[in-house]
């Protein structure tokens, strides 16, 4: 093994000249220097070192892996799939997306970043070949009926207690994945929207959203819908245009938008009996308490874990971090929410690895974090890679973001009646739910979790068609000075990202680190270049 | 028994070989970044040439 190590010594060093990080460490280039110019076409992939490259190669293996399964497991309905659907054909962007989450990424953070994607990239392929064999617009499937189409804000836990029957969030693959695969899908999908007369200042999400249901591009599924007015009033919107086309019996699950009034919590807990009451009427199938309880136990799991993580990461010792965390904590709460015991496994894995990093006391991306920052608002979905950009240019680590704070009470395992009611209170700090909206206690609870993981900077997200936050401003502004907060506003247009550019948000960190703070950059190649046509 | 371990190792050896030039090829496909190249610049523009020929059933109800 010394031997070995010493050959693998031997080859990195002399290859460490193709290593972005070695190269901006030495003035000859960094991680754009590889890119041909606005396409984030990468001319060859990043060299890594000999381990953690050769490890980077088994992982797109095992990516690949997964999508030779997903088209073989129904190759005709995938093929008609893409034939039939735009945003299916984004999805072939995957590999470059996974690419530019992980640049810089080595050793334990690696490792732990492609534990959380694989997990992703193999539901999302299941889902996939799952929902399209089973598409009527495709010809249909055995199990076409058993689908319940639901909002994908609306978390679905609670809808495990049908047992038999498939919850599945129906704008997540045409609308939500795969605007972070590809920023240019989801603005088709607006101007779809906007030329049937929708304004073009509402929330682009719910305008995607509306698009993608005047441009009859959702698959056909199931017997009954339920939406929801969650987060907020444009999607109580965009729900009452999508049930049109969809077309099936629908059940509005309206959950209280003051949620931290006392009134809210009974008034949401009667929701979601409503809805159970509706599901059982329309499918015949009567609802099982114990079915609920397989999974809530696993929700549970993966809750109880999440909080340990936390503590990991109000240390310089987390090996899980970034978008690392953000993504693989948004998508295994909002659509996985407990429904798959190998998200249980990923995070069983993962949660060792960050208790040998701590002990070890290691500091992921060399060490070379120079600020500690908690990202707070709805994040752009067209620029997943951004925490990835702030600490590979100018060293600022996200260690936390609003969204992983969902609902993470746990769910009582044995009493219906005391499940439900923790199910409501889990419902209501949905995405987007538990701080952007519900209440100005919940915006200003920012401050808390800054200091609470030791943070020494903000990051605010601003969506600009937002009307919700248009008005915080300069209240946070003038907060975050008192404090002692540095603070940044990252203005973005959540969906579409022809209003602001990814280097428009880019620019938002840049001006504020170049000239408040007169610090340069890790990286001056990835300061200010050109991704207008990259996915 | 020597014709068995002769046969194996002939096939351990084919199969090792296999494994060889799975490895060269798909590494070598992944460090220059092929896939991505093919997808980007001939796979999604035949696509979204179709995609922008589709005639769409656009309505709201």
């Amino acid at each position: 093994m010394k031997a070995m190590d010493k050959l693998i010594a031997g080859i990195d060093k002399k290859l460490e000249r193709f290593d972005p990080i070695w190269q901006a460490e030495h003035g000859v280039g960094g991680q754009r220097s590889r890119y041909y110019d606005k396409t984030g076409v990468a001319k060859w992939r990043e060299w890594r070192g000999v381990k953690d490259t050769l490890y980077d190669y088994t992982q797109w293996l095992n990516n690949l892996s997964s999508m030779v399964q997903m088209v073989a497991s129904a190759p005709v309905a995938c093929l008609k799939g893409f034939w039939e659907y735009r945003w299916m054909g984004s999805y072939l962007g995957t590999f470059m997306f996974i690419d530019r989450l992980f640049e810089g990424f080595r050793g334990y953070e690696l490792r732990t970043a492609h534990a959380n994607m694989h997990a992703i990239v193999r539901s999302l392929t299941k889902r996939i070949a799952l929902v399209l064999s089973n598409d009527k617009r495709l010809g249909g499937g055995p199990r076409s009926d058993d689908f319940i189409p639901f909002d994908e804000v609306l978390p679905p836990l609670f809808l495990t207690g049908f047992k038999g029957l498939i919850p599945f969030p129906l704008q997540t693959l045409p609308e939500f994945i795969i605007c972070d695969v590809d920023q240019h899908i989801e603005p088709y999908y607006i101007d779809v929207a906007e030329s049937y007369g929708l304004p073009a200042d509402v929330c682009s999400r719910c305008a995607a959203e509306t698009g993608v249901a005047i441009d009859d591009a959702f698959p056909i599924i199931g017997k009954a819908f339920l939406t929801t007015n969650m987060p907020c009033n444009a999607s109580e919107c965009t729900s009452m245009i999508q049930r049109r086309r969809v077309a099936l019996p629908d059940f509005p699950v309206t959950l209280a938008m003051i949620h931290n009034e006392p009134g809210a919590h009974p008034y949401s807990t009667q929701m979601l009996k409503d809805a159970i009451a509706f599901i059982e009427k329309e499918y015949g199938v009567k609802y099982d308490w114990n079915e609920l309880f397989k999974y809530a136990r696993l929700m549970n799991e993966q809750n109880t874990i999440e909080l340990e993580k936390w503590d990991y990461f109000k240390t310089p010792y987390s090996a899980l971090v970034g978008i690392a965390e953000t993504l693989y904590r948004l998508y295994s709460w909002a659509s996985v929410n407990g429904t798959d015991p190998y998200f249980n496994k990923v995070d069983r894995r993962v949660i060792e690895i960050m208790r040998r990093a701590y002990e070890e006391k290691y500091q992921p991306f060399g060490g070379k974090t120079r600020h500690r920052a908690f990202l707070w608002g709805p994040s752009a979905v067209y620029y997943t890679d951004f925490p990835t950009w702030t600490q590979n240019c100018w060293g600022i680590n996200i260690v936390l973001n609003m969204d992983s704070t969902m609902g993470h009470n746990m769910i009582d395992t044995e009493d219906p009646d005391r499940a439900i009611q923790d199910l409501a209170l889990f419902s209501e700090k949905a995405t987007m739910r538990h701080h952007a909206v519900g209440g100005w206690e919940n915006v200003n609870a920012i401050w808390e979790w800054a200091k609470n993981f030791d943070c020494d900077m903000v990051l605010f997200n601003d969506n600009i068609a937002c009307k919700g936050m248009l008005g915080v401003h300069a209240l946070m502004e003038e907060q975050a000075r008192e404090l002692g907060f540095h603070f940044i506003f990252i203005e973005h247009d959540l969906e579409d990202s022809r209003t602001v550019s990814r280097q428009d948000m880019r620019n938002c960190v840049n001006n504020y680190m170049s000239v408040v703070l007169n610090e340069k950059p890790l990286d001056p190649t990835i300061v200010e270049f050109d991704d207008s046509m990259a996915y | 028994m020597k014709k068995f371990l002769g046969i194996l190792f002939k096939i351990l050896g084919k199969l090792l070989l296999a494994a060889v030039i799975f490895f060269v090829a798909t590494f070598a496909l992944y460090m220059v970044n092929g896939e991505n190249k093919l997808i980007y610049y001939v796979v999604r523009p035949l696509l979204n040439k179709h995609y922008d020929a589709q005639a769409r059933d656009r309505r709201i109800v």
